[in-house]
């Protein structure tokens, strides 16, 4: 029994090392530097509260915060909406060969990188040769600026989000759909429901916990955008598509400030901490077919 | 029929439900084939920036400069942007470079996660409980709050710039422990116990009884933790240097600056960057399915 002890302690070993030294020693010493001065040479001098002070007092982290949150309140909702709307959709579809062709294809932006993702969507958005503006000149809307415009460069990058995400979600929602019992809509059809009574009163509530899941993981990698800023406007113009992470990232290993990046990472760390807790919260709520 | 008024009450009633009914079940005929056409819409929307990506690579630069805009290029062979990429950049070094971190992360995920899926799964040791959801945990903490002292460790051990650096974060990732524990879950004690009764160690039974009868979730691990690592990006941009060094995904970014863009090459760069990931999806599309559907329930 002893023996077994040990081999079992033996197996998971080695993944509790790297989890480890790879996220615990380097979350803890993310917090630690939070407190502290980094000189280049190496000194280090313990400031206190100095630190977030200055981060959170400066108007450039508030500004990637607005962003951010523009960001992810413009692209959160309608990733949403629309992938529930399509796995309705694809969950109509009889055949199964030709609802796995359509799937497929929504799936597709998820297996390509972020980066790649960003710039086909870039030369879309091109303002002298891109299809969007050639799109709308059909109806004789005069060429849009999109990326290089201030209003403008939020809602494009936001749609790019939505673009990418959408398949992941439906896939979810659809997984979701399938495993509602099928007795359930024939009770509703002899009962004589609609087909949006049976959406609004039996679908939606049996696909609650997929639908807050989703939502939240939306969240968070809306939350955590940087490929497709940084590949695409570098945070510009001005400033308007500045993000937390971006902003991070210049901080660390632009600027070297790595007292100032750490703020940043509690910051993003304890925001996406409470995301998720509420999540656990929400989902230790027991859904019964 | 004149004196049997409860019945021809009940039949006029029978028939107007089913009157309603057919006329219910002719709208949802409609509806769904509206469903299907607006599903297919679409799909052919969210696909369309992929055909206009492949288009444009086949274009010369005078001719996506061309006003108006014309959607088919005017050689559907023309290979130059391709040619021109592979010269200006060496992108097979780049393409290189991708494949082996992500196969040095895939193949280390599998090893690690299938050790700690069995030992979590399979055995009773103090501490178990604790450290299983110490290490999903792990998923609320978000890479970019540890990349600063991860690199300032790297740094320090000389890693920069070397493979070893850009995979180090990449080795195990809480989806794969999390998956294989739950896949050696389903293996039944039965098999374990006959085969320690048969006098087998405890890596014997694993490598002979357990990995076997795991054999789908090993794969979906495989695939999915490849195409991760494949495009991941924020990490070897804080570690990589050397142009040697890049992946696929940075130098992806040599095709693009503030000012102009080759957008006939970045495209042709950019279909050589996408086109392995999606081959291994299109043909490996169930198990990859299956994985985010897993991840998705994780959480």
């Amino acid at each position: 029994m002893d023996r077994q002890r040990r081999a079992g302690f033996l197996f998971v070993l080695p993944a509790l090392l790297f989890f480890g030294s790879v996220f615990l020693l380097p979350l803890a010493q993310s917090i630690a530097y939070s407190f502290y001065r980094i000189a280049p040479g190496g000194a280090s001098q313990f400031v206190g509260l100095r630190l977030y002070e200055k981060v959170l007092t400066d108007s450039t982290f508030w500004i990637a915060i607005r962003n951010t949150v523009q960001l992810l309140l413009m692209s959160v909702p309608t990733t949403v909406i629309c992938a529930l709307t399509i796995a309705l959709g694809l969950n109509r579809i009889v055949s199964l060969r030709w609802r796995n062709v359509w799937a497929a294809m929504y799936f597709l932006p998820f297996s390509t990188s972020l980066v790649a993702a960003a710039l086909i969507w870039q030369w879309m958005y091109d303002p002298v040769y891109g299809f969007l503006n050639y799109l709308l000149s059909f109806f004789h809307v005069p060429p849009q600026k999109w990326l290089q415009s201030l209003n403008q460069v939020r809602p494009a990058i936001a749609f790019v989000n939505v673009w990418l995400r959408i398949g992941f979600d439906t896939m979810i929602f659809l997984a979701g759909l399938q495993a509602i019992p099928g007795e359930y809509y024939e009770a509703a059809g002899i009962d004589g429901a609609s087909g949006w009574q049976r959406l609004r009163y039996l679908t939606l509530p049996l696909l609650n916990p997929q639908i807050l899941m989703v939502c939240i993981l939306e969240l968070i990698f809306n939350f955590k955008i940087f490929d497709q800023v940084y590949a695409t406007t570098q945070g510009g113009p001005a400033s308007a598509s500045q993000t937390v992470i971006m902003l991070l990232y210049d901080t660390a290993f632009k600027y070297f400030r790595f007292g100032d990046a750490s703020v940043m990472a509690v910051f993003v760390f304890l925001t996406l901490l409470v995301v998720t807790l509420l999540q656990w919260r929400i989902f230790r709520k027991p859904v019964e077919y | 029929m004149a004196d049997l008024p409860e019945t021809r009450r009940v039949l006029t009633r029978e028939r107007t439900v089913r009157a309603r009914a057919t006329a219910l079940s002719q709208r949802s005929v409609y509806f769904r084939w509206l469903g299907v056409l607006l599903v297919a819409c679409g799909a052919l929307t969210v696909f369309f920036p992929f055909f206009w990506m492949a288009v444009t690579s086949l274009k010369t630069a005078p001719e996506i400069q061309r006003v108006p805009l014309q959607i088919s290029p005017d050689h559907w062979l023309n290979m130059s942007n391709y040619q021109e990429v592979f010269k200006r950049e060496p992108f097979v070094r780049y393409l290189l470079n991708s494949a082996i971190v992500a196969t040095v992360a895939a193949v280390s995920s599998l090893v690690v996660s299938s050790l700690a899926g069995y030992g979590f799964a399979k055995f009773r040791f103090p501490g178990r409980e604790v450290f299983f959801f110490g290490i999903i945990g792990i998923l609320m903490v978000p890479f970019q709050s540890v990349v600063v002292p991860l690199y300032m460790w790297v740094n320090r051990l000389g890693l920069l710039d070397t493979y070893l650096g850009i995979v180090a974060p990449d080795l195990v990732s809480v989806f794969g422990v999390f998956l294989m524990r739950q896949a050696i879950e389903m293996v039944p004690n039965d098999y374990i116990d006959a085969a320690r009764i048969d006098g087998c160690g405890e890596f014997t039974i694993f490598w002979k009884v357990i990995l076997p009868s795991v054999k789908p979730a090993m794969a979906t691990l495989l695939i999915i933790k490849f195409m991760w690592s494949w495009n991941e990006f924020f990490w070897p941009l804080v570690v990589i240097n050397s142009p040697r060094m890049r992946v696929v995904t940075i130098g992806l970014m040599s095709f693009t600056n503030m000012y102009f863009i080759e957008y006939n090459l970045l495209t042709a760069a950019a279909v050589i960057s996408v086109l392995p990931i999606l081959l291994i999806f299109l043909t490996l599309q169930r198990w990859v399915v299956q994985a985010v559907v897993m991840s998705g329930l994780k959480g």
